[in-house]
């Protein structure tokens, strides 16, 4: 509607269009989208704004309309509040947050780093995918959490069973996406790298792995969003820190908006992490979709 | 002396869907020299490509020969340049590095790989999009980049299989003559995969026919019309009317 708006008269009425009238025309064109695009920006904006305000208002009334809910047991916004202003202002979030970032970040790099070199030999050897698949697939369908108990009867308490937890659980989705996309790299990527005088390792790393890279992303993106979950279930259970911890501590003191604190720092922290990888993936691999369309 | 290429009775049998043979060559023996532009042209399915890529060694036949200035055709190589019809230029590369790819597996330094890869995309024409990603570039753009790609490891043949299929037919003469200019500077052989009659008669020195099921040569035309051809000639419209005759019949 707004790109309609414009009232510029096409240039075939106007043969005898000077070349300076012509570049005012393109300026003003030009303003028009930036201006249209900034004015969809600025209302998107808007409208996520009163989405998250509704949801706030919804919140702090539920709790004190709904017969039979206790403030103490559901608590509005308006006492969350305080309890994270506190939290923030002592170092006390922080803290806990950053002990999970670092057992996510440690765990997920040494995962997803596997999961990569596992998913480009098997994507490419048929013989070692023969041979890893109905390992791979039969360990990758015990969920991730069910080897809590087990981590901690191995590497006790420490920093050890919660990234071995995370490396474990973010392997599986890296390499099933890593693989799916070696498997898929067109054959003429291939032949031509071939022909190229490219031999196999050169092929594997400068032409399977790029063209791969969108593939490897996804699982990427993925195995954060389970990172996030392993996490939460190690530090329930045998941890002294943490925003899993800080969770169970609020549970056993009775502490429901503290629990809540954690329970909104988790949802930030998962989000713009997840954030941030769209756009990195836009920012990284213009030519993915550009190609395929 | 030997051919560049020779071909000696070679079968190539593949395993149809239903798991039925089906004979993609059938007993093909064809031999091209050093610098000769040789079309290979047929309607689809008649195992035009399967015969370019057995010269590139992409597979081995099943049956017969190829021999690649002297000596069973191995591995493929930069000696034997390929330009395919698909867009098969690495999209997370610029056009430039595109190019530089053959010379960095040679490993050549930066500094020369650079000055050839722009020595290389300038020949056809392109010294304006050396940093341009290919779905940047139009279809006739990205042919070209492909053609600097293999002609920048000084190939010995350059196999192209019906590179200029996908582009519009204005762009595609003009392609067609940059092939023709480079063929000529260059003195590299080219192999040539049409099913476009007015293409191989304006390229080839010598026109291969094929027919399919299975796939074998029909037969071999040379064409003695000089360099640059003229379409509207009338020595050209008898080639084009002979040519399509050669494939009907
Ligand atoms: N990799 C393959 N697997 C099975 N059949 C194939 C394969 N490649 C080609 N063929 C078959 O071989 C025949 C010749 O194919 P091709 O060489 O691609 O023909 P053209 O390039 O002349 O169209 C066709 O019948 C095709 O279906
Ligand atoms: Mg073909």
């Amino acid at each position: 509607m707004a790109a309609e708006k414009h009232d510029v008269p096409p240039a075939a009425v106007n043969a005898n269009l000077t070349e300076r009238e012509k570049l005012e025309i393109e300026s003003s064109f030009r303003n028009e989208i930036v201006a249209t695009r900034h004015r969809r920006l600025r209302r998107g904006l808007m409208f996520n704004l009163i989405g998250v305000l509704i949801f706030l208002a919804v919140w702090e009334v539920l709790p004190r309309i709904v017969p039979g809910v206790n403030i103490q047991m559901f608590p509005p916004p308006s006492g969350v509040i305080a309890t994270l202003y506190g939290m923030l202002a002592d170092g006390q979030l922080a803290a806990h947050a950053w002990s999970s970032l670092k057992r996510v970040a440690a765990g997920f790099v040494i995962g997803s780093s596997a999961g990569i070199l596992v998913g480009l030999f098997t994507g490419r050897l048929a013989l070692l995918q023969s041979m890893s698949d109905p390992v791979l697939h039969g360990l990758r369908s015990i969920p991730a959490i069910a080897f809590v108990p087990l981590a901690i009867v191995w590497f006790g308490l420490g920093e050890t069973p919660k990234i071995a937890l995370i490396s474990w659980g973010t392997f599986f989705p890296v390499w099933i996406s890593t693989f799916i996309g070696v498997r898929d790299v067109p054959k003429l990527y291939v032949q031509s790298a071939l022909s190229l005088g490219a031999g196999p390792l050169n092929v594997m790393f400068r032409v399977v792995l790029p063209a791969a890279m969108p593939f490897v992303f996804a699982g990427l993106r993925h195995a954060t969003a389970v990172a996030f979950v392993i996490v939460v279930a190690a530090e329930l259970v045998g941890a002294s820190s943490g925003l899993g911890y800080l969770i169970s501590f609020s549970h056993l003191v009775f502490r429901i908006d503290m629990m809540f604190v954690g329970l909104l720092a988790l949802g930030v922290l998962g989000f713009l992490a997840d954030a941030a990888f769209a756009a990195l993936l836009q920012r990284l691999f213009p030519w993915y979709r550009a190609e395929r369309s | 002396m030997a051919s560049l290429i020779e071909v000696e009775g070679v079968s190539q049998i593949f395993e149809t869907r239903e798991g039925k043979a089906n004979w993609a060559l059938w007993q093909v023996s064809l031999e091209i020299e050093a610098g000769e532009f040789v079309c290979l042209i047929g309607p689809s399915g008649c195992g035009k490509t399967t015969l370019l890529h057995l010269i590139a060694g992409f597979m081995k036949p099943s049956e017969g020969s190829v021999r690649f200035a002297g000596a069973p055709v191995g591995e493929p190589s930069p000696d034997r340049g390929v330009v395919f019809q698909e867009y098969a230029l690495f999209g997370w590369m610029t056009a430039r590095q595109n190019v530089e790819f053959g010379l960095r597996m040679r490993g050549m330094g930066r500094a020369e790989r650079r000055e050839k890869a722009r020595e290389a995309l300038a020949r056809v024409g392109l010294e304006r999009a050396l940093e341009r990603y290919p779905h940047e570039l139009s279809g006739g753009m990205r042919q070209r980049v492909a053609v600097a790609r293999a002609l920048v490891n000084e190939p010995r043949v350059l196999l192209m299989d019906e590179p200029f299929a996908a582009v519009d037919a204005i762009t595609r003469t003009t392609l067609q003559d940059d092939l023709v200019r480079l063929w000529q500077q260059t003195g590299v052989s080219v192999v040539f995969v049409t099913h476009n009659v007015d293409e191989a008669a304006f390229l080839a020195q010598r026109v291969v026919v094929m027919r399919p099921h299975p796939g074998s040569i029909k037969r071999s035309m040379n064409i003695d019309l000089p360099y640059p051809r003229q379409r509207s000639s009338a020595e050209f419209a008898q080639l084009y009317a002979h040519l399509g005759e050669a494939l009907g019949e």
